[in-house]
């Protein structure tokens, strides 16, 4: 059994990544490994807003990630340079930067780089999903 | 615990996507960890380290002077694909000049990405 972390920079509906990702991480926890720490970056940080509202007959990705952090008691980080560029903040950025809202769903948490690394440090493989 | 090592790949030329600025702040990162890292430049990322760059002309900060200070942060493995310089007529004297830069051939790339522990690329 191994421990794995992700690394998700596919921007959310636009590619498959996403998608891919959050069947890929189901699949490693039913075979019995750990997944220690979902990173997004780049355009994957997109995913962490709680506005997106596709059809109704759609999976919603956000929601997707959120109910298998929260079963699964995963940690879902967003990279804070990335996410506040593409306007996804948390109330203390929001604040922070004087922006007028906040949007970041609560499943996730904004963070830095360094829990990318340490990522890396703590597990045994990092799968990247682009 | 042993370090792991991390070979961060650029293969993507600048400006046209952000991979190359991305994929340098998560070296310049994990350096600070002290995790040992190598920059692997192949395919159209060697135009990553083009000297003259000036991006800001279309409003994009230039992060072409950051490759220089890799040693700095600790990064002394700035590998540069030799076959990728020929294929696109470049030679090294045309890239910034970073210490301890060196060429090597896609064979002893190959050997190097199977012998990391961890592989990044955007």
């Amino acid at each position: 059994m191994a421990t794995y972390s992700l690394l998700v920079t596919a921007n959310p509906y636009s590619s498959q990544g996403q998608l891919s990702a959050i069947q890929f991480a189901k699949t490693l926890l039913e075979q019995g490994h750990e997944l220690m720490r979902v990173f997004f970056y780049a355009d994957g940080v997109l995913v962490a807003s709680r506005l997106h509202a596709p059809p109704a007959d759609e999976i919603n990705l956000t929601k997707a990630w959120a109910k298998l952090a929260i079963e699964k008691d995963i940690e879902l980080i967003a990279c804070v340079t990335a996410a506040n560029k593409r306007g996804i903040v948390n109330v203390a950025e929001a604040e922070r930067n004087a922006l007028t809202g906040n949007n970041l769903d609560p499943a996730f948490e904004i963070s830095g780089l360094g829990q990318l690394t340490e990522a890396m440090l703590n597990s045994d493989r990092l799968i990247t999903f682009g | 615990m042993m370090n792991k090592s991390i070979c961060i790949v650029f293969n993507k030329a600048p400006y046209g996507s952000q991979a190359g600025r991305e994929l340098l702040d998560i070296a310049l990162m994990a350096a600070a960890f002290d995790m040992p890292i190598t920059a692997l430049f192949v395919e159209q990322g060697v135009y990553q380290l083009l000297k003259g760059q000036e991006p800001d002309i279309l409003d994009i900060k230039n992060h072409s002077a950051t490759f220089k200070a890799l040693p700095l942060y600790g990064i002394e493995d700035i590998l540069v694909e030799e076959d990728a310089l020929q294929k696109f007529n470049l030679n090294v004297q045309e890239l910034v000049e970073i210490d301890g830069l060196k060429t090597i051939s896609s064979s002893h790339a190959q050997s190097l990405l199977a012998n990391s522990d961890f592989i990044l690329t955007l």
